[in-house]
């Protein structure tokens, strides 16, 4: 799987992790995909360096010895320490993700996992400041949305659409130029925490294509393949 | 624990006996009291004027005209008789009781306890009048016959009753524990017996039957279970294999990575039916509400149908939805669009093109009722229960790629918020109904 993010400044994580072959797996992959990448293979250890120095993102594996990554990462966000964390498990159970995000965990990916979920939340948390963004307009190429007017425009001509899509269209623009996940979009726009059957996010997405298209002004949408969609001007 | 209830029951009897006795003859003394008195004013009223004199006329000839049991006796201050029918006594004032015979041995013919009084008589005599009080031995006498054989009988009723409750009580147990061991052997389709007497051991046989139901219910299910891994997964599996030594002898870079990414996907496959497996499982041992919050269940059917619409029309379908507004409900909200997702799922995937979904929920005192029903093939009556086990699919859905588990853990989510699922043809079509109880909803 080769991916081109090797432009973008690297992200310092720091994995915690006590399998030795799933923490290979994830570093390696991750250091492909031009990150820096340290691991810890207990949770004490992991504590340890993960206030030891700043890093920009901790992968936590929920079960871990000595520590578990819920108390872990919940003695972190008590001593105020705001890194931003992504938690592995293989539970992946009922109530475990809720279980993980009330600890202070920003986002949850269950094992297994495909290699691009990971680098495209990896992106999504590594290279976003902590706070939520205020901005209320967004603006990629000639394609402008505005969240309090509830409006978008394509250049001068306005486009209607459904809420569903405005939605849709308000996350790929708050993440312009990165590559977003069938699974993220499905979380945050459609709050399902589960692997739809049928191919939801592939037509909306080809609706929205279809809406936002302008005779002449390049496609703004684009698929990422293997990965998901990415929203960027046509370079 | 024979011998404490005897115990108890000689006690009570014992309480009851001596509080008559004590009642029976406190109300015979007062009576007797009573008469004396009014005799002593009779005496003193019929001797006109307050002498002793005057007094020992009329005890003399009260004394030799009266009946059987009354007794008089006049003494001079020195203590000597002056009239009356009986010996001399002490002069002591007031109540006072003796039996007949021990002072002054037996006089006119008594030898009865003899209950009376003594008054101070003018010129330093004493007075004093007694009735025989027959009566009061008499009765003494009755509760004392009675209390022995009373209490004879309570004791042999006490230790006859209780060896025989004790009896039945161990014979009952006895069956329960050799039931128990029974099942503990394996023979989980044994049942304890219920006898219809509607007493503490029918309700107790009854719950612990309900118990042992549910046991064998679970047993089964994970039986199936395993059998139906197995059956499931070796086909994937095998195939996997198969791919793999394929590519090992593959000749070319590009059919190497063909060979392995079907492999993975191959992986993902088997590995999506053990997560649908193990979320099944830990819905169904999921405890009830831990998670539940107020969830407004008309957005969540409207988004529902709003999403799923722009699917269904790719496909040619059209989907509509009749959901009043405001109907809450308590419930998960991570599970609850994951049943409501797998049911309108079901009707868009085994539907063909031209087909109509209709989302609709009501609500009305007795619970919240949501219907899913489409204008597609339907199911046949036999088979709609069976829908629900795992692994099971219709032989005209094997071709559909799926894991044959969404209708299992449609099921296991509807079961964890105390709803009922049930399926039903829609003529034509299928309408599959929610009914969610009323203290689920808000």
């Amino acid at each position: 799987m080769r991916m081109k993010w090797h432009e973008e400044p690297p992200v310092k994580i720091l994995l915690i992790e006590d399998d030795k072959e799933t923490g290979e797996y994830i570093s390696r992959g991750l250091k492909e995909a031009g990150h820096l990448l340290s691991v810890a293979a207990d949770g004490r250890d992991g504590l340890f360096r993960a206030t030891g120095e700043p890093w920009d993102l901790l992968i936590v594996d929920r079960m871990l010895p000595g520590l578990d990554g819920l108390s872990l990462v919940r003695t972190l966000r008590a001593g105020a320490d705001a890194t931003p964390v992504l938690f592995l498990t293989t539970l992946g159970g009922v109530g475990d993700r809720v279980g993980g995000l009330d600890a202070g965990a920003d986002d949850y990916l269950t094992k297994p996992f495909a290699f691009a979920e990971l680098v495209a939340r990896v992106n999504a948390l590594g290279r976003r400041p902590r706070e939520v963004k205020t901005e209320t307009t967004f603006k990629v190429g000639d394609l402008e949305l505005d969240l309090l007017k509830r409006t978008v425009r394509r250049g001068e001509k306005p486009i209607l659409l459904q809420p569903r899509e405005f939605k849709l269209l308000e996350y790929l623009m708050r993440h312009a130029g990165e590559v977003v996940t069938r699974t993220m979009l499905l979380e945050s726009v459609w709050d399902f925490h589960f692997d739809p059957r049928t191919n939801i996010v592939e037509t909306h997405i080809s609706r929205l294509r279809s809406k936002i298209n302008r005779e002449g002004g390049g496609e703004l949408i684009h698929t990422v393949r293997g990965a998901g969609y990415s929203l960027h001007a046509a370079s | 624990m024979t011998l404490l209830y005897a115990g108890l029951f000689c006690a009570s009897v014992l309480i009851l006996f001596g509080a008559m006795y004590w009642f029976g003859t406190g109300f015979i003394a007062e009576q007797i009291d009573a008469t004396v008195n009014s005799e002593i004013e009779e005496v003193r009223t019929a001797a006109h004027g307050n002498t002793l004199a005057a007094l020992r006329k009329t005890v003399a000839l009260y004394s030799t005209n009266t009946p059987d049991g009354t007794y008089y006796l006049l003494l001079d201050r020195k203590g000597r008789k002056l009239a009356g029918n009986i010996p001399p006594l002490t002069p002591v004032l007031g109540v006072r009781r003796w039996a007949g015979r021990e002072e002054g041995g037996t006089f006119r013919g008594t030898s009865h306890e003899v209950r009376g009084r003594g008054v101070a008589a003018p010129d330093g005599g004493y007075l004093f009048i007694g009735l025989d009080a027959n009566e009061l031995d008499e009765m003494r006498e009755m509760i004392a016959r009675a209390f022995v054989v009373g209490l004879l009988a309570t004791v042999l009723l006490a230790l006859g009753s209780g060896a025989l409750a004790s009896l039945g009580l161990l014979r009952h147990v006895e069956a329960i524990s050799q039931t128990s061991r029974e099942i503990v052997a394996g023979d989980l389709g044994r049942r304890l017996p219920v006898r219809n007497t509607n007493d503490e051991f029918d309700h107790l046989a009854e719950s612990l039957n309900a118990m042992l139901e549910r046991i064998e219910g679970l047993m089964t299910g994970l039986r199936e279970v395993s059998t139906d891994i197995a059956h499931d997964l070796r086909t994937p599996l095998t195939r996997l294999r198969q791919r793999l030594e394929l590519a090992r002898r593959g000749q070319s870079v590009d059919e190497l990575h063909q060979a392995l990414d079907k492999s993975i996907a191959d992986t993902d496959s088997i590995l999506e039916t053990f997560a649908a497996l193990l979320r099944i499982t830990q819905i169904e041992a999921h405890t009830r509400a831990t998670a539940f919050t107020r969830i407004d269940l008309s957005t969540m059917l409207l988004d529902m149908a709003e999403t799923y619409a722009s699917v269904a029309e790719e496909q040619g379908q059209v989907i509509a939805a009749d959901i009043p507004p405001g109907i809450v409900i308590r419930g998960d909200r991570e599970l609850l669009p994951q049943l409501f997702s797998n049911l309108v799922e079901n009707a868009i995937r085994h539907s063909p093109p031209e087909t109509k979904i209709v989302l609709s929920a009501s609500a009305a005192p007795q619970g919240v009722t949501v219907e899913i029903a489409d204008t597609g093939p339907g199911i046949p009556a036999e088979m709609r229960e069976k829908v629900f086990q795992r692994f099971f699919r219709l032989e005209r859905s094997r071709t559909t790629e799926g894991t044959g588990l969404g209708l299992s853990l449609s099921a296991a989510i509807a079961h964890l918020h105390g709803a009922t699922i049930r399926l039903s043809d829609n003529r034509p079509g299928l309408r599959v109904t929610l009914q969610f109880p009323s203290d689920q909803t808000v």
